[in-house]
């Protein structure tokens, strides 16, 4: 299994990028100081300089040292919504096919109807309900995110339960709990392993495109979807360094995590299909 | 076939009767409930218990799912507070105009990424094949606004072809095309990468069928076996993809109308959501999951016209 994944190039490559900005991220404000806590007006949107690397943004924060700060709230904001979402789902879609029958009809029509919702139009109506912090974001986010697993896991479980060891395990008395936390789920993991790397680069990406529309987490705090946005504003100005860094590290990353949930799907030899 | 159509249609409105109680909980799990949502966060307890012994909000919920249920079935999807207009009169204007965002969009999307699907499958592994992947790769992992942004500064600062601002909702959208322009091409683009991933797969998949070592073996000619036989089968799939897509279509136009000002049901929504009105938002949420149900709906029935083994299984 290890050898199909490093078999695979990309793989390799896109997992590498991720070791990268985890380092940049967290290591990097170690070497590269910079205060990203009071605002500098006066060296405002100031251009690449020897003190500052990649220039300034509009109210004079470092971007490069807020390319690491705001690196770190979207890794901890894709990486937490991606687990929170696929934990609930999975838990969800076992639990829907392991009882079966009106109870599993009625859960799966509820992850129905809310697939039946736009994903930006349910996060839109959710952000603009509370007052976005980086914990609500992770909620939010995950909202979403665990109807894709949810139904993955579900499908799976159905064709797990049929299976002699589970039929084994119920004749001798094992509870439905133990089934599903013993036998069921940890059968699945190839599924949800794999989704769950699509996951983290889906919700990378959606957070940037709630701080588009406004409806992030407010400053002081940031991520990279905010810088960007907030770059989107001088794009006539040709102030470049406040849209390009923040752009790169965005699709980088989201390329980086497909790349290796692609690998990972061909290692686990998982036939599924996105979303 | 028609007990799947029966059974199909049963479970389009099971979902749809699903949608309406999400939909219907969204209105309450507004902070305060709908009666705040109308009155704004200053308003009085007197003021709010007025408003809801009028408006029926006392009643037991279900109930109050029924009288709603009954107003939506009636046409009234509520009422714009804050911009002091029925809903309904809001989507009777903005609904046309993201139909021809999304409409044209995704119709220019399926003919061109299918032939890109099949010529990447054919030529898989080589440079092309690479280069039109990591094209694909590289659209569909940007965010919708950094490409529309990029379309901007290519084809309005540098090249001079297209306005950058998006129609306006004053005057028929045929009258002004070349706004149209970039707005249509963001979409259309993420939907190609979308779609020729989708179809580049589905082709090599067929391509390794016994069916077309039978036809090369008797002598069918490549040209043949890739158009008629492989081609028809690999288009199946793509049918109920393309269905399943739609959300993901309408979130693009959702970023592609707010990036573009583009007055659609999208930016309207964005709008709602900023403003904090609810009614737009809730009103518009439901239209457009009943249009994604339909869709999904009529790619099944599609895919059962098309395809024998779903319509006698």
């Amino acid at each position: 299994m290890i050898e199909v994944f490093t078999a695979n190039r990309l793989a390799v490559l896109g997992f590498g990028i991720i070791v990268f900005f985890i380092l940049f991220c967290w290591i990097g404000p170690i070497f590269y100081h910079t205060n990203q806590v009071q605002t500098a007006l006066l060296s405002a949107n100031q251009g690449p300089s020897l003190s500052h690397l990649l220039g300034t943004d509009n109210v004079g924060y470092d971007t490069l040292g807020r390319l690491m700060e705001g690196g770190q709230t979207s890794l901890i904001v894709g990486v937490a919504a991606a687990f929170l979402g696929t934990t609930f789902g999975v838990i969800w879609g076992a639990v829907a096919g392991y009882l079966g029958g009106l109870a599993d009809a009625i859960m799966m029509r509820l992850v129905d109807a809310l697939l039946a919702i736009p994903g930006l139009f349910l996060l839109l109506f959710l952000a603009s309900v509370v007052t976005p912090s980086v914990p609500l974001m992770i909620f939010i986010i995950a909202v979403v995110a665990w109807l894709g697993p949810a139904r993955l896991v579900r499908a799976e479980t159905l064709t797990i339960r049929e299976r002699d060891y589970v039929q084994a395990v119920r004749m001798m008395g094992g509870t439905g709990l133990r089934t599903i936390t013993r036998h069921i789920i940890p059968n699945t993991v190839g599924t949800i392993v794999v989704n769950a790397t699509f996951q983290v680069a889906d919700a990378i990406l959606i957070l940037a495109y709630l701080s588009y529309l406004g409806l992030g987490v407010p400053p002081p705090a940031s991520n990279w979807g905010e810088m960007l946005s907030g770059g989107v504003n001088y794009v006539f100005a040709g102030y470049w360094w406040l849209i390009w860094p923040a752009g790169f590290c965005i699709v980088a990353t989201v390329v980086a995590f497909n790349f290796v949930g692609d690998a990972l799907r061909d290692a686990f030899e998982v036939r599924l299909q996105r979303r | 076939m028609t007990r799947y159509l029966i059974s199909r249609v049963l479970q389009a409105l099971v979902v749809l009767l699903g949608v309406s109680i999400v939909v219907f909980a969204m209105l309450h799990i507004l902070p305060g409930g709908p009666a705040r949502a109308v009155l704004g966060p200053k308003a009085t307890a007197v003021a709010i218990h007025t408003f809801e012994s009028e408006y029926g909000l006392l009643k037991p919920l279900p109930v109050q799912y029924f009288d709603w249920l009954g107003q939506v079935f009636h046409g009234n999807l509520g009422f714009s507070y804050k911009l002091n207009q029925s809903v309904d009169a809001l989507l009777a204007a903005n609904l046309p105009r993201t139909l021809a965002l999304v409409g044209t969009a995704a119709i220019l999307a399926v003919m061109i990424a299918l032939p890109l699907g099949v010529y990447q499958a054919v030529r898989r592994n080589k440079p092309d094949d690479y280069a039109l992947t990591g094209a694909s790769f590289l659209f569909y992992s940007m965010p919708t606004f950094l490409l529309g942004l990029i379309m901007i500064l290519l084809f309005t600062t540098v090249l001079g072809w297209f306005p950058a601002n998006g129609p306006t909702g004053e005057v028929p959208l045929w009258s002004q095309l070349s706004n149209m322009v970039l707005p249509i091409a963001t979409l259309c683009l993420v939907t190609i990468a979308l779609f020729s991933r989708y179809m580049r797969s589905a082709t090599l998949e067929n391509l390794v069928q016994d069916y077309v070592r039978t036809a090369q073996s008797k002598g069918v000619s490549p040209r043949r076996v890739l158009f008629v036989h492989v081609l028809r089968n690999a288009l199946l799939p793509i049918v109920t993809l393309i269905g399943l897509s739609l959300p993901g279509i309408l979130s693009g136009a959702l970023v592609t109308e707010s990036l573009f000002n583009y007055p659609g049901i999208g930016y309207l929504f964005w709008q709602a959501a900023q403003s904090e009105d609810f009614p737009v938002e809730i009103g518009v949420t439901l239209v457009v999951a009943v249009g994604v149900v339909m869709g999904s709906l009529l790619a099944d029935i599609l895919y059962a016209v098309l395809d024998p083994r779903v319509r006698y299984s």
